[in-house]
């Protein structure tokens, strides 16, 4: 452990894994919430056709990312708008589309395989300072949005008439938590790549959900799982030479399925603790709490 | 000048894949009135509260929110809508406290951020809230394993939590127990006797009928009948 901290390289990753850890998850519990989990892989397939502009006009791969990303989302929302049914197979259309001309693009370029297959899956031995400073940016950025849209955003994925009933900006909000989702994507993509970028926003919200109760504590639960798998999976690949990406995914699932197995357990206590406060509250009329669980509430 | 009522629509006209599921509908809600509106499936009633408040479009018509056409209506705070059942299952998990505490987002300054809230005064309405529906023991459990009945008193509580003057229900007596529909009626009472104005789709009335102003009778996307049952409980706020 001690080990990998002595390059350079590795104390950006590392930092790197940790701001990534607690965005992912945190933009993934929303769109979790709004039913959208493959919407992060859909933004995946068409960042590359931003890395290949990038890379095609010299500028930053980063930089046309996350432009052709962010447009690349709105187009989503904008298209999940107008119709519930047209939109399924034009969103698949964006993907696709997205997906072959990054590999062209790329391709064109003279980037060869190599580089694709670091955008695809990751790859961390190149970051640069440089590169921590844009993610640190765009990862406050993400956290700052959450924390002052929170509330809002949750009522929207919850019911979109109620938000709208409530006087919520409904399509700025929509496509605020699609950009948001496309930003994600684009601070992640260096240590993961594209392919599994959105398992981290996933994965931890599914594992995390398996012991909570509330929206917020998942929320919460689900930044540690990232940071968790994100910096162990890092070192993992370090230590026996493995790519980053799959790693901490595949981290991440380990981290669920032992959650899964752990939710069984305190459901069945909770529904025991449950039965037992029933029974005093008929006996003595009083209401007593029954539960331990630090509740997260958000102002 | 009288002030301009709650709800309001003229020749209101919803199409839905080119049949009329709303058919020319004149309708005004004044202040204080608690009316049903009944009618069987598909007649039209969910449209016709969706219509009101603007979330569904009009073909032709004009809806009114105190005087405004819904898009430009923007004190939302005096609305409060309660949709026919809670959209969860799956997803994330949120506490019956989240949902309720949600309530009260139109009463924020749309630019007001969260940490500048006022915590003291939401937290005050949200324990009424909860209150009033009798869920303060379930208050942090998750509110998508309650009962269909207590999960329709979570999305009703979220509607109290924002203390609005109108509450528009739509069809918040369906597939719910007994117990569930008297707390509904206590509730109704209540915001009855304070004046609130009241829209409530339903199938049957059950215990609600004794505090019905007014009825409104939908088929086939008209109003086929209209009935002044007795005088509003309160005076109207």
């Amino acid at each position: 452990m001690s080990e990998m901290l002595h390059y350079d390289f590795m104390r950006i990753a590392l930092v790197m894994a940790v701001l990534i850890g607690l965005t992912a998850p945190a933009v993934g519990t929303f769109i979790v919430q709004r039913r959208l989990s493959l919407l992060g892989d859909g933004i995946g397939h068409i960042a590359l056709t931003g890395i290949g502009l990038g890379l095609l006009t010299s500028t930053s791969p980063v930089l046309g990312a996350l432009v052709v990303s962010v447009l690349g989302a709105v187009a989503i929302e904008v298209l999940r708008a107008r119709s519930r049914s047209g939109a399924d197979v034009a969103l698949a259309l964006l993907f696709y589309g997205g997906l072959a001309g990054g590999v062209i693009l790329t391709n064109a370029n003279g980037g060869g395989s190599a580089s694709l297959q670091s955008y695809l899956f990751g790859s961390i031995s190149s970051v640069t300072v440089a590169d921590l400073y844009v993610v640190a940016g765009l990862a406050a950025a993400v956290l700052a949005i959450i924390a002052l849209f929170g509330r809002e955003l949750f009522l929207l994925c919850q019911d979109e008439e109620v938000a709208r009933a409530a006087g919520l900006p409904v399509r700025f909000l929509s496509v605020l938590i699609a950009a948001t989702a496309a930003v994600t994507v684009v601070i992640s993509m260096r240590a993961i790549g594209l392919l599994l970028v959105s398992a981290l926003m996933i994965v931890p919200v599914a594992a995390a959900q398996q012991l909570t109760r509330g929206f917020w504590s998942t929320m919460l639960a689900a930044m540690g799982v990232g940071v968790l798998s994100a910096v162990s999976g890092l070192a993992g690949s370090f230590q026996y030479d493995l790519p980053p990406g799959p790693s901490i995914v595949l981290l991440a699932l380990a981290v669920f399925v032992l959650a899964v197995g752990g939710g069984s357990v305190v459901r069945r206590r909770r529904a025991r603790a449950v039965a037992a406060g029933d029974a005093v509250r008929a006996g003595q009329g009083a209401e007593t709490r029954v539960d331990g669980e630090a509740e997260v509430l958000r102002g | 000048m009288t002030a301009p009522p709650p709800l309001a629509m003229t020749g209101g006209l919803v199409r839905r894949d080119g049949r009329e599921v709303l058919a020319g509908v004149d309708l005004r809600v004044a202040a204080g009135d608690v009316l049903a509106v009944l009618g069987p499936n598909g007649a039209g009633k969910s449209t016709l509260v969706k219509a009101l408040l603007g979330l569904v479009p009009l073909a032709a018509g004009r809806a009114e929110i105190y005087g405004e056409p819904p898009a430009r209506f923007r004190d939302w705070k005096r609305i409060g809508y309660v949709p026919q059942r809670l959209p969860m299952g799956g997803g994330v998990p949120a506490t019956v406290r989240e949902v309720v505490a949600s309530g009260r987002v139109a009463r924020r300054s749309r630019w007001r951020p969260a940490p500048f809230a006022d915590r003291a005064a939401d937290r005050a309405a949200v324990d009424r809230a909860l209150k009033a529906v009798g869920l303060t023991a379930s208050a942090r459990d998750s509110a998508h394993l309650l009962s269909g009945g207590q999960q329709q008193r979570v999305l009703i509580a979220r509607a109290l939590a924002g203390e609005p003057d109108v509450f528009v229900l739509d069809e918040p007596t369906a597939g719910v127990d007994a117990g569930s529909q008297a707390a509904l009626a206590s509730t109704l009472h209540e915001l009855a006797r304070d004046g609130r104005t009241v829209v409530l789709v339903a199938h049957e009335l059950g215990p609600m009928e004794p505090l019905i102003t007014r009825t409104v009778e939908l088929g086939h996307g008209r109003i086929v009948r209209e009935d002044a049952v007795r005088e509003p409980l309160g005076r109207p706020a």
